[in-house]
């Protein structure tokens, strides 16, 4: 009976399962031949998103780069950029420099873009003049005079005052006498040349001696008196030869500063700084005094390092130059690939001095930011939100268009010693953030700040259109990688042999793959097979070769799964018949390698309260997707059959020797097939795979991974041997993603092997069990009337209601 | 004209620093003779029964007895030695440091008598910056070596 019917047959041609490039309609011998292109093949929308995002002058205006891995989105990224920065000026030069109001805070300075290196070098020179300068002012004869002059003064002013205590002393017979440490009054002898003998003053009476102790008391009051005026009087000569150095120093100094200043007249910045200098010169001009030689310095005997880096006086007037632009053309396009909180901002570096840990401005250094200031800055979003406070420093920078340096111990206040706060460099750059759509729209879901700072989005294709004309476009892609890479050029065969590699990789016969990463890899390794093979163009055998060991390095699982079938550890039939069981199809993804393998799908149905029980969701193997699938079986015998009586069916299905999990609806079509056999009593053939996903109407939709799905179950049947009976079933939807490998095509134009598309369950249930439809379905009907009749009879005995469902507790 | 012996006096709480003194003769490559000169006049005073003194830095006034000085100019000859031998003992350079309780001018005329002329004589309370002044050997008596130690200008002592 099952024979009867003829069943209508949607077997593909072999035209159908690989849309081939012709090699004779690409004009060209090699690749040598071709122009690279100019653009992003599939990558228009990506493009203006870029262009639309690099001239938008306004603020948050940064851009988020996003699509997955190897599709070429740094490369876009930063040829556009920098494209586009050629049309822009060079930014400015920024310095450090001392700040002398207040050190801590040392000062940043703007100039014009490739001067910094100019003011740097004039500045050195201008210490070494001024150097030169003060130290012969000071050697004048007109100094040492004066210098001279205020000394003897002061000497003289102590002498005078002594002397005259002294004379009043003589005067009242009394000597001043100096002692190591000071001064002492005794009285004369009778002799009056020298201090009287203790003896002699003994027999002086004693109105007289105390007489004596009374002027020698009051000769001390007076000495401490004076004494307690000389610090006053040193004080005076020190003014005085402060004014005596400000004065010479200034003569010396005016001159070089002020012909310095002239030549920065344009700049007011770089004129107060300059300023600053000048009044700090003459209050320091002691520093450029001081020799430089010397014995270098010791502790305890122990040769130290001289002070050289911060203590040295003269290192204030040193200029850090943070950023400089020096023969540049275009604003900067900077890539940070490691952007950690330093390496964004910059940071503040130290010196390890007689065991402390101490800095100055010109330890100061700069930061990717710093770079890109006034071009763009390229950064791995993954990265940056990896790296501790990265991201939020990246924020603070656009938010406040500063860069602030400041190190992460100051940030989190963990750090309490003394450290530079430089003064914020004010901030113009546009940050294009690259990484994946996932990170994107978390970004955009749980970050407020970032819709604020990313206004614009650039999302990358991961294929193009295959139309006409779109190969020839694609070689031209081709030839530029060969070229950028330097590899051997590809002949006509070897360039289609890629082409259709490509649409294998999107996925599609009408698309091909941008995954720029993949063919550059493709090629390289065709090249290095041609290298192995003496051949100096890449041909086709090459690409071939190439792609088999692409797969033969990845591919050890899906042997030794196929070993398992084929050995009889797992149960997969592809001959013969059997009631209540498909060969349903999966695809299991490794890393970049993926295949397809076929299991076994059995179903089982009996008398029950009309439910059809997912094995795989109730020992949670199965996702929620397959679940949903199973469930939508339900819906389609709810809807199809006996619709006057309740559904008295307990139906099981599963996925035989299923282990690791079962997710996705791609085999709920297989599913419906088993369980339509079972009710209806009718063998399924088990040449036949399936795949698809069914919905309440019947209606076959599509899935992924149909190429993989066709070639695994292809691998097993031609590895037991083809028998010409043996096919597989895909939705009528996927047919335009076939792009199935030659082998499989060979075997099809040979009849060996057939790929079936199919648009409903009818279709499907007619070429598995080469029953007409209807007669199928006539048979399912009065299977499950014949439940509900004899759920009616049941019920009818135990004076029950014959649907109520099981209830959970 | 090479002058081969500096004679550099030190009083108590006079003079100046030993540091330059011995500088000075290095620089001239001569032999140093250091004399801390520690007049009698000194010491009789701190004999006396009210003997105090007022302290240079200080301007404090305490009491000085005999003993005390005595602590007070060791310690002070002990400090100038050892500020010439910083000086002059790396530099290999023949020097020596007498202490004297003469008159100045017996313990300077005893200093010069060994001879060594040219020589440069630094007073007591002399200058190391000011004008040199310049006499002959035999012009030295007591009268005129008491006048020149009295002064603050070093001497240069020439041969007859």
């Amino acid at each position: 009976m099952e024979a009867a019917a003829p069943a209508p047959r949607h077997a593909l041609s072999p035209a159908e399962l690989r849309r081939r490039c012709d090699p004779a309609r690409l004009a060209f011998a090699t690749t040598a031949e071709l122009e690279g292109l100019d653009d992003a093949p599939g990558q228009a929308r990506a493009t203006q998103a870029l262009e639309f995002g690099v001239g938008m002058q306004r603020e948050g205006y940064n851009l988020f780069a996003m699509g997955p891995e190897g599709y070429g989105r740094h490369t876009l990224v930063l040829q556009r950029l920098a494209a586009q920065a050629l049309d822009r000026a060079v930014p400015a030069d920024w310095c450090y420099v001392f700040n002398f109001k207040s050190p801590h805070r040392p000062r940043a300075l703007r100039l014009p873009a490739g001067e910094a290196p100019a003011f740097t070098a004039a500045m050195a020179r201008l210490v070494e003049d001024l150097s030169a300068a003060i130290a012969a002012a000071f050697e004048t004869d007109e100094y040492r005079n004066r210098h001279q002059q205020i000394h003897a003064e002061l000497e003289e002013r102590h002498e005078r005052a002594i002397n005259e205590i002294g004379e009043k002393a003589r005067a009242q017979g009394i000597a001043l006498v100096r002692t190591p440490s000071g001064f002492g009054f005794g009285p004369f002898n009778k002799k009056g040349d020298a201090v009287m003998e203790p003896e002699e003053f003994a027999q002086l009476p004693a109105a007289d001696q105390k007489r004596y102790e009374e002027h020698v008391s009051q000769l001390q009051k007076e000495t401490a008196d004076v004494l307690h005026q000389m610090p006053r009087w040193r004080r005076e000569a020190l003014d005085r030869m402060r004014s005596l150095d400000r004065e010479v120093t200034r003569t010396a100094v005016v001159s070089l500063i002020e012909e310095l200043k002239a030549g920065y007249a344009a700049l007011p910045d770089v004129q107060e700084y300059l300023e600053q200098v000048k009044e700090d010169t003459l209050e320091h001009a002691g520093a450029f005094r001081q020799k430089k030689d010397g014995e270098p310095p010791t502790l305890f005997g122990i040769p130290i390092a001289a002070p050289e880096a911060i203590e040295a006086p003269l290192r204030r007037y040193a200029v850090n130059v943070l950023i400089e632009h020096s023969g540049k053309r275009g604003a900067p396009v900077v890539y940070e690939d490691h952007p950690t909180h330093a390496a964004l901002l910059g940071r503040i570096e130290h010196l390890s001095q007689m065991g402390a840990l101490v800095t100055d401005f010109t330890l100061i250094r700069a930061g990717a930011l710093h770079r890109a200031n006034g071009g763009y800055l390229v950064l791995d979003a993954l990265t940056v939100l990896t790296q501790p406070y990265a991201w939020e420093a990246l924020k603070r920078a656009l938010r406040g268009r500063v860069v602030d340096v400041r190190t992460l111990g100051q940030e989190l206040g963990i750090i309490s010693t003394v450290s530079l706060e430089p003064e914020p460099v004010p901030l113009d750059v546009k940050v294009v953030l690259v990484g994946e759509r996932r990170l994107y729209y978390l970004l955009h879901a749980w970050d407020p700040d970032f819709a604020e700072l990313f206004k614009v989005t650039v999302d990358f294709e991961e294929d193009m259109p295959r139309g006409p004309g779109d190969d020839e476009r694609y070689a031209r892609l081709i030839a530029g990688c060969v070229r950028r890479e330097k590899l051997r050029s590809l002949d006509r065969a070897a360039c289609a042999r890629v082409i259709e590699q490509q649409a294998r990789d999107a996925g599609d016969a009408h698309k091909l793959s941008v995954r720029v990463q993949a063919l550059v890899d493709l090629l390289r390794e065709a090249d290095y097979w041609a290298g192995v093979a003496g051949r100096d163009v890449i041909g086709e055998p090459e690409v071939r070769r190439a792609i088999e060991a692409q797969i033969a390095r990845s591919d050890r699982l899906r042997g030794r799964m196929q070993e398992h079938i084929v050995r009889g550890s797992l149960l997969v039939d592809t001959t013969g018949s059997r009631v209540g069981q498909a060969n349903g199809l999966a695809v299991v993804q490794l890393g970049d390698f993926a295949f397809g393998t076929p299991h076994r799908i059995t179903a089982r149905v009996r008398l029950g309260a009309g439910r059809v029980v997912d094995i795989e969701r109730e020992s949670e193997l199965g996702g929620p997707v397959h679940s949903k699938g199973v469930m939508i079986l339900s819906g389609y015998l709810s809807g199809r059959y006996v619709l006057s009586k309740p559904l008295s069916l307990a139906a099981s299905l599963v996925f035989e020797q299923s282990y690791g999990g079962v997710e996705g609806d791609s085999a709920s079509s297989a599913e419906l097939y088993a369980l339509l056999s079972a009710l209806a009593g009718a063998p399924l053939s088990q040449s036949l795979a399936v795949t698809g996903s069914v919905n309440q109407h019947g209606d076959i939709q599509a899935v992924g991974g149909v190429n993989e799905k066709i070639e695994g179950f292809f691998d097993l049947c031609a590895s037991r041997n083809l028998t010409g009976e043996q096919g597989v079933l895909i939705p009528q939807a996927n047919v335009k993603n076939l792009m199935l490998r030659e082998d499989v095509v060979a075997a099809v134009e040979q009849g060996k092997f057939a790929v079936y598309a199919v648009a409903s369950v009818d279709e499907g249930i007619e070429l598995l069990t080469g029953v007409p439809a209807a007669e199928l379905h006539r048979r399912v009907e009065a299977r499950l009337a014949e439940f509900a009749e004899r759920a009616r009879e049941f019920v009818a005995a135990a004076g029950k209601r014959p649907w109520r469902p099981d209830r959970k507790k | 004209m090479r002058i081969s012996r500096v004679i550099a006096c030190f009083a108590p709480g006079a003079g100046a620093g030993p540091a330059a003194v011995a500088r000075l003769a290095r620089d001239m490559q001569a032999e140093l003779v250091g004399l801390f000169l520690q007049d009698e006049t000194l010491l009789r005073f701190a004999a006396l029964p009210f003997a105090a003194e007022v302290g240079f830095a200080s301007a404090a006034t305490r009491a000085l007895d005999s003993a005390t000085l005595e602590r007070a100019l060791r310690s002070q000859a002990a400090a100038l030695e050892r500020a010439l031998a910083a000086v002059l003992d790396p530099a290999a350079l023949a020097w020596s440091f007498r202490v004297a309780r003469t008159s100045p001018a017996s313990a300077v005329e005893a200093a010069l008598a060994e001879g060594y002329a040219p020589a440069l004589l630094i007073p007591p309370r002399g200058s190391l910056r000011a004008e040199r002044s310049v006499v002959r050997a035999p012009q030295l008596n007591p009268e005129v070596l008491r006048e020149l130690l009295a002064a603050a200008r070093p001497v240069l002592i020439l041969p007859a």
